[in-house]
């Protein structure tokens, strides 16, 4: 899609609602460079969020709406959970169908549109919880990995169920005392990152969202990745505020906590040799323009 | 419109995208000895189809596996095996979200595992084509015929038709991309059929001129947005509706409800129009109906043979869709008739609890004989049934082992 | 007996090819211009387990589907199927129509006095053929050993003509034939034992005509009758 099929007859705009007289103005789609900073400055892709006040995914959501490359052809595919609750509200074509069968909803999708639309940029972005991820849907989640489906999973790891009140999920530490695991979890978090990187994932990385700028590198390379490579798995922790007994304001700072190099989401990265390549021929690209953009502003100066 | 701008144009394995009316009821036909399986590959072939998703389960694996070779031939667009029955139909959800005309084959056990997502197609308007080769799905294992998995399809929004023979399935794959593709209807189809009855035995199917083809599938005819961002994204709603019980919401899932079913009772016209009709009558002024639908209307026909040379006279009723049901069509079919006798291949005998829900003087029904854990169902046994609701004395039918 | 629709059941072993042959000798009956059908026994597929495959023939189109619970002809590929009760139905024999006909192979009596007096009551006549031998003795493998049981049924009863048969066998192993599971396999070992395609025709043709002979012989000579009427 490009900008101009948002477009809004002349005769017919001052009847559109305000937002989306906004999205056709004030959006990024289409714009190069693209990324965290505009948000605030643009208008963003997701219109208010319908989540818990301070919510940490709420961060996470406006993060990664604003770094996707491409978001005039990008689809989503979302699952049940607090999720499925902010995308009503994000301008970019996006699918709930069922819980926990988001891998498989996009593996059908990404084959379609690929058929639709040969040679184009059509890029599949998975968003979805770690129940979805990693409990009900794991074998939708390692088949599509399987089968080098070209998209990119993002799980938010809350580490519980929040939507249906936080209840036990794979992803929770261990100890933990939550419903349906009343004397605490008896077993160790899920390795996902690892068994992605084992099940065929071309770029993984666990990691919080405390930090935009790495949020958009990450987003953008995983997109990168997938589109060219192969399945790529983004693992970021969105606390749960509610459930874990913190105030509003406090989601920040347990993100940075849980992200000391000893915690849970220390940061870990794993790309293959393959997209280490890619992701080097983009940087380097990147560099280029960057040069004779400075060339050029130089000249102009001159 | 899109859809009749190619007519005439040819695809890239030199099939020609032809009138669908043209290729279904005027072009020449060639009969070939087929099995159903076989039958159902070349629907296939010439259904335009871009995505199909397979997995193995008795007894729809061999025709899963056979449209696999047209993949490689080039007829399909995209061809995998999925990891299980709910995921297949969950890819199947997203190829055709993202705008492609989709087929899959399923069967017993897998429908049941399958079973959250149809509700989901019906509500997210995906015209979907699933082959349902019916088998048991009780316990201990079976794989034997038994129709009782198409009940729970009923009530899922999707349209149901239940195939009687392998020519049956020929058409019936081909109008059912029609019929479901129309912007009216929007419809996920469950084409079923008897399993093994149908897909493993040998007949003669004629078959269309393998080099016309449906014209394509144009997802832009969808009534719900194509999910491939050619079309403005619209952001749906304030509050999802899942969000927070208020009347918007209870308003919103009720109304759409309704639409999805008021859609299944809009592609009656289209379905009489392609199927001539969701019943077929023959003999009906009768006093003794069989109606059923499936392979029980060809034992009933054979039935209806052995009566007819005792000097009983027997009409049948075949129904052909189950949803839309033919409630209108069956009332009048059945006006005259004293007995109305249901076969049905699965001991619960729902086909039975819907036509006594729709006819006045119900018990004329007789819920009858049923068939469950596999077995065929002699003619011979039909027509003891019907002896004995008559009152002739009939002799003891010889059992196994007699 | 003079009759609109034959139907014929054939009891065998997984691996013998009852199933092929139900499908050769209905291909060859539609060839005939009569209404045929054939479908095998719908279960799991296991080597020198039971197997059946139904042959339906008729003058008259045909609705009936599924397997065979009153058949006219009952075809005996293996002897285990008596002797080991290796058959779906206990005995073999159960639901045969009255004036049928039994066809079995074997080189020796197999049927014990009480099989043969029910046999006897419902007028059933008892073939027995050397079918097994008959195939290797004329196509060199015992895996011909249902061409022998095709010739035998379509010889007593001539529901189909040898020349159908030679179309259908053409037919069945002369192109590229869609089959499933064991039978595939089994059409991969058939074709192993056979230099050339042609010779594995020709050989299965002969098994097929021969056995027609011996069995139309058998017919004349002991008077039994049945067969389809004109259509």
């Amino acid at each position: 899609m490009s900008k101009e099929r948002i477009q809004i007859s002349p005769d017919l705009f001052d009847i559109m609602p305000a937002e989306y007289q906004d999205l056709v103005r004030r959006a990024t789609y289409g714009k190069e460079d693209r990324g965290w900073k505009d948000i605030g400055m643009a208008k963003e892709l997701i219109e208010e969020h319908s989540l818990c006040a301070g919510c940490p995914e709420s961060m996470a959501f406006r993060y990664i709406l604003a770094s996707l490359p491409n978001p005039e052809d990008t689809v989503m595919v979302g699952s049940t959970g607090c999720t499925s609750l902010v995308f009503p509200h994000v301008a970019v074509h996006n699918i709930h169908s069922l819980f926990g069968n988001q891998n498989a909803v996009a593996s059908g999708l990404k084959r379609a549109l690929s058929l639709r639309f040969p040679g184009k940029i059509k890029d599949v972005v998975v968003l979805a919880g770690d129940g979805a991820t990693v409990d009900i849907g794991l074998d939708m989640t390692l088949q599509a990995w399987f089968r080098q489906e070209k998209f990119t999973t993002i799980c938010f790891d809350n580490e519980l169920y929040a939507n249906t009140g936080g209840q036990e999920s794979g992803m929770m530490r261990k100890g933990f005392v939550a419903k349906m695991a009343p004397a605490g979890k008896m077993f160790e978090k899920v390795r996902l990152p690892e068994i992605a990187r084992e099940s065929g994932c071309h770029y993984v990385v666990n990691c919080t969202v405390s930090k935009p700028n790495l949020v958009e590198k990450v987003i953008k390379n995983a997109v990168y990745v997938a589109r060219e490579i192969g399945p790529t798995y983004v693992q970021l922790y969105t606390p749960c505020i509610l459930e874990i007994g913190k105030n509003s304001m406090e989601g920040l700072q347990e993100m940075r906590d849980a992200e000391r190099p000893t915690e849970r989401f220390a940061y870990k990265e794993y790309i293959s040799d393959q997209a280490k390549e890619l992701l080097a021929e983009i940087a380097a690209k990147e560099k280029e323009k960057k040069a004779a953009a400075k060339k050029q502003l130089a000249g102009k100066e001159a | 419109m899109a859809t009749s701008s190619v007519i005439g144009k040819k695809n890239k394995m030199g099939q020609t995208y032809t009138d669908p009316w043209y290729m279904m009821h005027e072009a020449p036909r060639t009969p070939s000895f087929f099995t159903g399986s076989e039958v159902i590959k070349e629907a296939i072939r010439r259904a335009s189809c871009d995505v199909m998703i397979a997995y193995p389960i008795t007894p729809q694996s061999e025709a899963a596996a056979l449209i696999g070779e047209l993949f490689v031939e080039g007829y399909v667009g995209d061809y995998f095996r999925g990891e299980s029955e709910f995921a297949v139909m969950s890819e199947c959800a997203g190829a055709a979200f993202g705008g492609a005309r989709v087929f899959t084959t399923t069967a017993g056990p897998g429908t049941m595992r399958a079973m959250e997502n149809f509700p989901m197609w019906a509500g997210a308007r995906l015209p979907i084509q699933m082959i349902v080769t019916c088998r048991g799905i009780n316990s201990p294992l079976s794989i034997q015929p038994d129709t009782l998995e198409i009940s729970y399809l009923l009530n899922t929004g999707m349209l149901v038709w239940h195939a009687e023979t392998a020519q049956d399935f020929f058409d019936w794959i081909l109008i059912g991309y029609l019929v479901a593709e129309e912007p009216d209807v929007h419809l996920p189809l469950a084409l079923c059929c008897d399993g093994f009855f149908v897909t493993h035995t040998k007949d003669v199917v004629q078959l269309t001129p393998a080099d016309m083809c449906l014209p394509p599938y144009d997802p832009y005819r969808s009534p719900v947005p194509c999910m491939d961002m050619e079309c403005p994204p619209v952001r749906m709603m304030r509050d999802p509706f899942v969000m927070k019980s208020n009347y918007i919401s209870y308003a919103t899932h009720a109304s759409w409800q309704q639409e999805v079913w008021a859609a299944v009772e809009r592609s009656r016209k289209h379905t009489i129009r392609w199927l001539d009709g969701l019943i077929e009558v023959d003999n009906g002024d009768a006093d003794i109906l069989i109606v059923s639908s499936g392979t029980a209307v060809s034992q009933g026909r054979e039935a209806k043979a052995l009566l007819e040379e005792e000097g009983i006279d027997v009409g049948i009723v075949k129904i052909k869709t189950l949803r839309p049901w033919p409630g209108e069509e069956i009332r009048e079919a059945t006006k005259h008739a004293k007995h109305i006798i249901v076969p049905e291949f699965n001991i619960i005998g729902w086909l039975a609890r819907e036509i006594r829900a729709t006819i006045p003087n119900s018990d004329r029904v007789f819920a009858g004989p049923h068939v469950g854990g596999g077995m065929t169902m002699p003619p011979e046994i039909i027509a003891a049934d019907i002896k004995a609701l008559l009152g002739i004395k009939t002799a003891a039918l010889a059992g196994r082992g007699s | 007996m003079i009759k609109r629709r034959l139907n014929i059941r054939m009891s065998g072993l997984g691996g013998q090819g009852a199933v092929t042959a139900a499908h050769v000798l209905a291909m060859a009956a539609a060839r005939d211009g009569k209404y045929a059908i054939s479908n095998p026994f719908f279960g799991a597929e296991k080597r020198m387990a039971p197997a059946e495959s139904y042959c339906r023939i008729g003058i008259t189109r045909i609705y009936d589907r599924g397997e065979l619970v009153y058949p006219d002809v009952i075809e005996v590929f293996h002897p285990q199927v008596i002797t080991m009760g290796k058959s779906y139905t206990m005995p073999f024999y159960s639901g045969i129509k009255e004036n049928g006909i039994v066809i079995i192979n074997s080189d020796v009596p197999l049927l014990s006095d009480e099989d043969v007096k029910r046999l006897n009551d419902l007028n059933v006549a008892v073939f027995y053929i050397k079918g097994t031998q008959l195939a290797l003795e004329i196509a060199g493998t015992e895996l011909s050993t249902n061409m022998a049981m095709i010739g035998s049924v379509a010889g007593i009863t001539k529901c189909v003509t040898l020349e159908a048969l030679d179309g259908a066998l053409q037919e069945r192993f002369g192109k590229k034939f869609v089959a499933s599971g064991g039978t595939a396999t089994l059409d991969e070992a058939i074709k192993k034992k056979f230099a050339k395609k042609e010779m594995l025709l020709k050989k299965n043709l002969e098994t097929v005509t021969r056995s027609y002979e011996i069995a139309a012989e058998w017919a004349e000579k002991n008077r039994v009758e049945l067969a389809l009427a004109a259509a």
